[in-house]
Parts: structure tokens; C-alpha cells; sequence
């Protein structure tokens, strides 16, 4: 417990003992039947402000699971997720938006742009829930677009970008609110080797004052990050 | 950082996702302006119907209707009717006795066999009108000449005029003017024998049936037609005199004969519709049919326009937007389209219920079937937009409800 509290009060995230377990096949017409399948299971770990941390493992590991609860998208089974001193887990679905709205930049492996917006409009999107004016948004999209190298691509729709340049865009997106923490889940999976160079580039020449959470399957982004956390059938490999 | 400026950004975002894919646009906006056709139009044969029922009545200019039963089929007598009413001639004359009737004018209904040249003939409504006959609309020629003659006091042996009044249908169809002769007959061997003069033509008959009519005589009628035995008619109409209390004068009838049904013209509508009890059952179904389909298909196509943008939904909410932004976003969406197709729909229906009503009056010959009230237009649009903001809502929230985690990664 001591030990817990002592790196809480060091770290961005710290995570204890968290599970997640699932119900699996589990239909209106068999309540109670399904199956139960633990994704994770008591992970603990810590992530510092200006650390770069990758999470590797091979797939079924629970990367996924884990980078999801690190981005209170989902909340764990068990266990506690403290960000600043609140356990996250223990927080209402409307807590949890509010707290990735203002403090979480998320990077997805399939990039999910809105197809009816441009670079800039999905660059600015978190900024309309945060109701920052109209010019603003553009200034600070505009800004953060010619931050990874976009600055001629701003009024592109995304299906005439590359999938390089939708993926700094999405990165572009996940800074746009100056989060404490970025996690990225396999956002150079669909790119090539240069691009997704590039990728990894835009996202982490921006640590300084956050920290940047990135599973991958690839060794050549992992080899980027401070240092890897490895997951095995759900659990830390020690 | 203000509120304002989110929901403005929201409604931006909203249309743009609205405008970004102009076939779903195109098709949603569509699939709204038909869900609100498929009421007004619907609702608009209806109330036609019983509209234009109740306007011709009115337009025949007569106060009562009096009848002895219904017309029953006969399809092995001559002119395919038994008509309820005996004595029809000597009934008018003691109902026209009566304080405060002007007219009572018997009516007959039959089939008759019509031709210009003796060899080709065809079946038309025959109309035999007695007494001095309903006030007659004309467009060419004049009313009968005489009284009806040939009744002489019930013996059909006083002079045939040879008179026919024939509707503008008529006319055009067998190219007939005022002069010209007809075979006239309730049987195409007497129809052979048996030729009128057309003295007029009037559209006053035609809104009886809605179809080709040729009016005689009534006592020429019956004898056409094999019914002057019993001097039978179908009706007998009443117009009252000037100053004349209608309802006194009803149930001064109903009291004097008591075998005849006496009705208003509202009644008489209402008793029309009545016996036409499985067209006013499919009338009812076509209007809630009606309305149920204008409900399914916007609530469909509202429910298909937000499930088919769960995956941007799942990414708003992942990014922190909340369920409340994202419902913004949806009904910017929805209300914009429930809005125009609404639009789109209410203006197409005056074109459209007008040519559905000249499409049902060459088939039917009545015009006016197809009249849509001002509700039907207020209904048709009320469940669009009503069913357009519920389905919305209802999928919005189903499709928030689950993890964006669930969306994002299936």
C-alpha cells in the first residue's frame, strides 16, 4: 500500500491489480451461460509525465483492453486507475467523457476521421465539445496540422490523404486539446516503414510535458518508446 | 469557452455530415417527403370521396330523399335493377300535396342499351326523371319539353316525347349534339325500334353515378325497361318550399308514409356510406395504413441515417463528446431533412392529389375524389417530423448507450 501511494504520488497513471474480465456469448436467451474470458489480469504499472511507454505483446495479450482502460474508454472489472490522485474506474460514464475530453488524446490504429470533414474540422473537433470559438479552433488545427507536417493538406477531405497523412492528422487531432496523456493503439499498423516513422516522429517529438502510451505489434515503433511493458495471456511477462 | 459556441459548432458539424454524403441526403429527404405523400395523398381519397358524395347531393338541389329499401340487382330483368319504389307517380303527387313540399320528383335508375346507328350498342346509366324534373344545369339545348305524357294517369298510353337529355360525356363519346337521334332501349331488339331526339346535354344526371347517363321520361323509362307495371322509380326526391322547416316537414313525411325512409342529405350520404359498409372498411384501413406507413418508414429511415453513422458517433464520444453533443449532432441532422422532405412533400401533394383525382375521374367519371383536406397536409407533416425526432432520438441513444470501445472495434 505504501509503496502504491508512493508511486501514485510520482506518476501521471498508476494502475493497480486491474482485471478485466468479460462475458463472452452471453445472449437475453441464456443469461448467466456465458462464457467468462479475463482479458487482463492484475496489472499494475505506473507511467510518468514526458515518458514514452510502449505496450507490446502479441495479439490477444490484452494490449487493447489494457490501452482502453488507460484512456477511460472502458473501466476495469477490478482493481484501481488513479490519474492525479482519482480512480478513474470508480467514475460515472459522463466523469469518464468529461475526464477524456480534457485530459486523454486518443490515436486509433484505422485513424476514424469523420469522412465529412477536412483535416482542419477533424483536427478542431475536440475542440467543439471543449466550446472553443470558431476562429480559434481553426488557428489551433491549423497550427497543430503544419505541427506534423500538413500545413498544404488543411482543407483535405480524408479520403484524398494518404494513410500516412491521415494518420498525422488523427495524431494532429489526439494534440490539438494539449492532453496530459496521448495513447496510441497500433497507430503504425496499416503504414508503411518511412510513414509510419513519421508517425511515431509527430507523436512523440511532443512528450515534454505529457505522456505518450503506444501498443504496437512493431518493434521498430517500440524501439522508440522509453520503455516496454509486455503482456502475456492477459498478465505482465516478467 | 462557452456554450454557444459548442452547440454552433455541433450544428456545423452536424450539416456538414449532412451535406457530405448528398446521396444519403438526397435519398433520406426523399424517403420523408414520400412518408408524408403517402398520408395527404391517402388521406385525400378519403375524404374525397365522401367529400364529393356529399357535394353532389347538395348540388341536386333537393331537400329530402325518399326511399322504400335498396336498389337490389336483378340481373335476368330488363334494366339489371329492382328499384324499391311502386306507385312512384301517384307517391310524388300526394308527397308534392304535402305542406311545405314544392317538388317531389320520382327518380328510376337503369341500364339501358344506347346507339347512334341501330347495329353497335352499348350499355349506358338510363335516368327517369318524373313531374317537372330536378332543376336542370345545361350546356347545350333545353330541359324536357313536356310533362311526362306517356304516365297518363298510370294507363302508358299518352304520347311518347322522345325526349333525351344526354351528360357531355355522353356526347363527346358518341359525337352527339343538340338535334341528333339515339336508339334508345332496355333490350337491343326494342333499342333497334326505338329512337330519341337529344333536346340537351346536361352534367346534372352524370353526378348521380358518375358515369354516361341518358335521361328520359320517367314513365319512357319504365317502359324501355319493363317496369311501368308497378310504376317503379329508385327515389323520390323532395324540395322544400322557400319558407319551410325541414325537419317538420321530414317528420310530417315520415308520419304520412311510413313505409318510406326519409333522409336529409347528410343522412342520405351517411346511409350511402353505410351500405357501402367494406368500401368505407377499406377507406378507414387505407388512412391508417396511411398513417402507419408514414410512421414506419420515418422512423426507419431515421433509425438507418444515425445506425449508419455509429463508427463517426463511437469516435465523437471516444474523443470525449458527449451523449448529450452527439444527439445535437443527429437531430441537426434529422430535423434538417425531416424539415425539407416535409417541404418537398407538402408542395408535391396539390400536383400529385390533382392528377391521382383526374386519373380516378376517368376511371370513375365523379370528379373531386381526391381532395386533401388541410389536417391531412398538418398530419402528414406532424408524424414526419414528430417520427423523424423520435426515431433520432431513439437511435441516438441506442447507438451512445453501448462503449465506444464496442463500436470502434467490431
Amino acid at each position: 500500500m505504501g509503496a502504491a501511494a508512493d508511486r501514485s504520488e510520482r506518476s501521471l497513471v498508476t494502475c493497480d491489480d486491474i482485471t478485466r474480465m468479460y462475458q463472452q456469448n452471453e445472449s437475453r436467451f441464456s443469461r448467466g451461460g456465458g462464457n467468462t474470458v479475463t482479458a487482463i489480469e492484475d496489472i499494475s504499472l505506473s507511467i510518468d509525465t514526458a515518458e514514452v511507454v510502449g505496450i507490446a505483446g502479441p495479439s490477444g495479450s490484452g494490449k487493447s483492453t489494457l490501452m482502453h482502460i488507460l484512456a477511460a474508454l472502458d473501466t476495469p472489472t477490478s482493481g484501481t486507475i488513479e490519474f492525479g490522485g482519482t480512480d478513474i474506474a470508480a467514475l460515472s460514464d459522463r466523469e469518464r467523457t468529461k475526464f477524456r475530453m480534457e485530459t486523454v488524446g486518443l490515436v486509433f490504429q484505422r485513424f476514424y476521421l469523420l469522412q465529412s470533414l477536412s483535416a482542419r474540422g477533424n483536427v478542431a473537433l475536440p475542440l467543439v465539445e471543449r466550446g472553443v470559438s470558431r476562429r480559434e479552433r481553426r488557428q489551433r488545427a491549423e497550427t497543430m496540422l503544419e505541427r506534423v507536417g500538413l500545413d498544404d493538406r488543411v482543407d483535405h477531405r480524408p479520403r484524398s490523404l494518404s494513410g500516412g497523412e491521415q494518420q498525422r492528422v488523427a495524431v494532429a487531432r489526439a494534440l490539438v486539446t494539449d492532453p496530459a496523456l496521448i495513447v496510441a493503439d497500433e497507430p503504425t499498423g496499416e503504414l508503411d516503414t518511412e510513414t509510419g516513422k513519421r508517425v511515431l516522429d509527430a507523436l512523440i517529438e511532443t512528450t515534454e510535458d505529457r505522456a505518450v502510451v503506444i501498443a504496437s505489434h512493431d518493434r521498430r515503433a517500440l524501439d522508440r518508446t522509453d520503455r516496454v511493458i509486455e503482456l502475456l495471456d492477459g498478465g505482465r511477462r516478467e | 469557452m462557452s456554450r454557444r459556441a459548442r452547440v454552433t459548432g455541433l450544428v456545423g458539424v452536424g450539416v456538414r455530415q449532412l451535406v457530405g454524403d448528398p446521396a444519403r441526403l438526397a435519398f433520406a429527404v426523399t424517403g420523408v417527403a414520400a412518408a408524408v405523400l403517402a398520408i395527404t395523398l391517402l388521406f385525400g381519397v378519403g375524404a374525397g370521396v365522401v367529400e364529393t358524395g356529399a357535394d353532389l347531393t347538395e348540388q341536386s338541389e333537393f331537400d329530402l330523399w325518399m326511399t322504400g329499401g335498396p336498389v337490389e340487382l336483378s340481373p335476368t330483368s330488363i334494366g339489371g335493377f329492382r328499384n324499391p319504389v311502386t306507385d312512384a307517380h301517384e307517391m310524388a303527387a300526394a308527397i308534392e300535396s304535402q305542406q311545405g313540399v314544392d317538388v317531389a320528383v320520382p327518380m328510376a335508375f337503369q341500364a339501358i342499351y344506347v346507339s347512334t346507328d341501330g347495329q353497335d350498342f352499348e350499355t349506358v346509366m338510363g335516368t327517369g326523371v318524373g313531374g317537372s324534373g330536378p332543376l336542370i344545369e345545361l350546356q347545350a339545348g333545353t330541359g324536357f319539353t313536356a310533362a311526362d305524357t306517356h304516365y297518363a294517369d298510370g294507363e302508358y298510353d299518352g304520347e311518347l316525347t322522345s325526349e333525351a337529355i344526354i351528360d357531355p360525356g355522353t356526347a363527346a363519346k358518341y359525337n352527339l349534339s343538340v338535334g341528333d337521334t339515339l336508339h334508345v332501349g332496355g333490350t337491343i331488339s326494342l333499342a333497334r325500334e326505338t329512337t330519341f331526339q337529344v333536346i340537351g346535354i346536361s352534367p346534372t344526371f352524370r353526378r348521380f353515378h358518375g358515369t354516361n347517363t341518358v335521361a328520359l321520361l320517367l314513365s319512357e323509362l319504365q317502359t324501355l325497361t319493363g317496369s311501368a307495371a308497378n310504376d317503379r322509380a329508385t327515389l323520390i326526391s323532395v324540395r322544400l318550399a322557400d319558407d319551410a322547416d325541414q325537419s317538420a316537414v321530414k317528420q310530417r313525411l315520415t308520419t304520412t308514409f311510413p313505409e318510406f325512409d326519409v333522409r336529409t342529405n347528410q343522412e342520405q350520404i351517411t346511409a350511402i356510406l353505410e351500405r357501402q359498409a367494406l368500401v368505407i372498411a377499406g377507406g378507414l384501413g387505407l388512412v391508417a395504413f396511411a398513417v402507419l406507413a408514414g410512421m414506419a418508414l420515418s422512423l426507419n429511415l431515421f433509425l438507418s441515417l444515425i445506425y449508419q453513422q455509429r463508427l463517426e458517433m463511437a469516435t465523437y464520444r471516444a474523443i470525449g463528446g458527449s451523449r448529450e453533443s452527439v444527439l445535437v449532432l443527429a437531430l441537426v441532422q434529422a430535423l434538417t431533412i425531416a424539415t425539407v422532405g416535409c417541404l418537398l412533400g407538402l408542395v408535391i401533394t396539390p400536383p400529385l392529389a390533382w392528377a391521382l383525382d383526374r386519373a380516378a375521374t376517368a376511371v370513375t367519371g365523379f370528379e373531386g375524389l381526391v381532395q386533401v383536406p388541410p389536417f391531412a397536409y398538418a398530419i402528414g407533416a406532424g408524424i414526419a417530423l414528430v417520427f423523424g425526432v423520435v426515431g433520432t432520438v431513439l437511435a441516438t441513444w441506442q447507438v451512445t448507450r453501448h462503449s465506444s470501445v464496442t463500436a470502434l472495434t467490431n
